[in-house]
């Protein structure tokens, strides 16, 4: 666990941005989580999460089945709030600000932090219809735009040939990767400054795979992720930092490249060396 | 060794017979229920057909229904004899089947995917169950209940309280005119629909309810995600998930509605003949007919009231035979669009 988060903060963040063209503020933080501890009934999840996140970093939570990174993923916009038995003490700021705080628009936070899950979730709806579902919920655009906005994010997440000519055809003959690029190109299409990602590949073949990890990288740094991976080469490829969770806790988190080849905590050794989970 | 394989063989062969077997009864199985539905139309077929002879098209558009004199001797046209002066007209009840059952549709359907996604997506499990039974008990009531309460309890209050209030609302223009005028005494039409829409509420929001069921937690976290409200998520995700089903659903309410008969024999004024001005007035049904007009048929000497009888039976068959046709041709055009193949039934 972590004792001086804030410490590690600015470390991360520096090493962030020796690595970058872009001066970010070190105290620019999109997401934090204060003292964060989730459960469901009786059973806590996680506990005690003070973890930072700098303004158009990748972040990558790695950590072995069950340790709590899709609840704590969840947390960040709120998705768990109405599931049954989840508790939670502590708070999450997103622009410094409780996203629980009676100021905050749910509907609002979820346009400004978005979600793309492990397996695609097409909606009953054209391919088109599907890209542009968030822009018509938040009337975001005129309705005169709505085309030329699914074809830009269609061709932003390299779709736009394969689908060209079926465009209101059902997702559901896509194969599995397209559809998830299509849920990529949904979550694009409503401006996130903010993206989630639970283990977004895990369901792909290597080409789709290949093709989400270019575009994460190619949008950030617009878009701040955190993308819970169980594919350690993947985490390494694509973050600037790393999280590692463990039993519960937060075992370690910094810079990627420290956490993959000099980590200061054994089950982390053990972990990302591939003799753990 | 040699042994073990003849007793393999043999095995082998029962169970290839047993498989054949089952195969074949259940093969037997799957032809009963055409051969029903073909041997009963048949059947009324056969026994209209004198009443078909004698009515000709005119059953279809006349709207006098006259079982002629009795008591003067039968009179013999095209070969069927009948009584004189007997004329059978349709449709007024053909009229008052399909309107009736089509207002207890249009009522019945928001109701009752309204409370599918109530009890589905917002009641706590232990009050879903308590509706769930409720629904049910609603689906085993016998239709002579819902009659009689219609007629004695539900009419006379909807023609004190509310008919005049909607009479007085609706705009005086097209369709509307038909919600306008005398508002009668509580048995017609409006009361007839609003008595089957609450026979076949619990048919369709329970499996409304059933299919809600089935939309993926997933698919409706991905609407979430993005910010929809929860009606959006409801309106763009889970009721196009399973639309076709809802069509399948609303059909088999459809299909109650058009051959109940006791509970709108007591609550339409089963008038013969009608042909209601508005949605007030007393008016009859296919089915309604069949059971208030057996007795007195039965007296006709000739045969032919209770040939026409039968006629008005293939009548509503071959009517519940088209709804179930042009639905199935409704959800194979509604499920191209975009629904997984073979979901959402
Ligand atoms: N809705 C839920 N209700 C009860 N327990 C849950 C729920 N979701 C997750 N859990 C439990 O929380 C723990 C952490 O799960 P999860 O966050 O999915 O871990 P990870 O994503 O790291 O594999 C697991 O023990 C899991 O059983
Ligand atoms: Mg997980």
């Amino acid at each position: 666990m972590i004792q001086q988060g804030e410490h590690v903060n600015v470390q991360s963040f520096d090493a962030l941005a020796s690595g970058s063209d872009n001066h970010l503020e070190p105290t620019d933080l999109i997401v934090s989580t204060k003292e964060l501890s989730l459960g469901f009934g009786q059973k806590t999840v996680i506990a005690d999460i003070d973890l930072s996140f700098p303004r158009g970093s990748i972040t990558a939570l790695i950590g072995p089945s069950g340790s709590g990174k899709t609840t704590f993923l969840r947390t960040l916009n709120r998705m768990n709030d109405n599931v049954k038995g989840f508790t939670r003490t502590g708070d999450v700021l997103f622009n410094s600000e409780s996203i629980w705080s009676p100021n905050i628009d749910l509907l609002a936070l979820r346009r400004r932090v978005g979600m793309l899950f492990q397996r695609a979730n097409p909606f009953p709806m054209s391919i088109e219809q599907n890209v542009i579902a968030g822009v018509k919920a938040h009337n975001i655009a005129k309705k005169s735009q709505l085309k030329q906005i699914a074809k830009m994010r269609l061709e932003e997440v390299g779709l736009w040939q394969a689908v060209e000519t079926r465009l209101h055809d059902s997702p559901f003959r896509l194969s599995g990767g397209q559809q998830q690029l299509l849920c990529l190109a949904r979550a694009l299409a409503i401006g996130p400054d903010v993206l989630l990602l639970d283990e977004p590949t895990s369901a792909l073949d290597p080409t789709s795979i290949e093709a989400v990890e270019n575009l994460i990288l190619s949008l950030s740094p617009a878009i701040t992720f955190i993308v819970v991976t169980h594919n350690l080469a993947q985490a390494r490829r694509i973050s600037h930092n790393t999280a590692f969770f463990f039993e519960g806790q937060l075992t370690e988190y910094g810079p990627t490249k420290h956490i993959f080849e000099d980590p200061s905590r054994p089950e982390t050794q053990r972990y990302v060396s591939g003799r753990m989970g | 060794m040699n042994h073990s394989i003849a007793v393999r063989e043999r095995s082998r062969a029962t169970l290839l017979k047993r498989f054949f077997s089952i195969k074949a009864v259940s093969r037997i199985a799957a032809f009963l229920p055409p051969a029903a539905l073909v041997f009963a139309t048949a059947i009324l077929f056969a026994e209209a057909l004198p009443a078909i002879k004698y009515n000709g098209l005119g059953f279809l558009t006349h709207t006098q229904w006259r079982p002629g004199n009795f008591y003067v001797n039968p009179v013999t046209t095209n070969g069927v004899t009948h009584p004189v002066g007997a004329l059978y007209g349709a449709l007024p009840l053909i009229l008052g089947t399909l309107e009736s059952s089509v207002l207890a549709l249009v009522i019945a359907v928001p109701v009752s995917i309204g409370a599918a996604l109530i009890i589905v997506e917002k009641l706590p499990d232990h009050l879903s169950q308590t509706v769930g039974l409720f629904l049910e008990v609603l689906a085993g009531i016998p239709s002579v209940i819902f009659g009689l309460w219609g007629t004695l309890t539900l009419g006379p209050m909807l023609a004190r309280d509310v008919f005049p209030l909607i009479s007085q609302i609706v705009p005086n223009i097209a369709f509307f005119k038909f919600f306008k005028g005398n508002t009668g005494h509580g048995e017609g039409l409006l009361t007839s629909g609003i008595v089957l829409a609450i026979m076949v509420i619990p048919i369709i929001a329970s499996t409304s309810r059933d299919l809600l069921r089935q939309v993926p937690r997933l698919t409706k976290e991905g609407g979430a995600a993005l910010g929809f409200t929860d009606w959006e998520t409801n309106r763009w995700i889970s009721l196009p998930w399973i639309r076709t089903g809802l069509i399948g659903a609303s059909v088999l309410g459809l299909a109650r509605a058009l051959g109940e008969t006791m509970a709108v024999a007591m609550t339409s004024g089963a008038v013969l003949g009608a042909n209601p001005s508005n949605a007030f007035l007393p008016m009859t049904t296919i089915a309604a007919t069949i059971v208030s007009q057996l007795d007195s048929a039965l007296t006709d000497a000739t045969g032919l009231a209770t040939r026409t009888l039968a006629e008005g039976a293939l009548l509503l068959t071959l009517i519940a035979l088209a709804t179930n046709i042009a639905a199935r041709l409704l959800v194979r055009r509604v499920s191209s669009t975009a629904l997984p193949v073979g979901r959402g039934i």
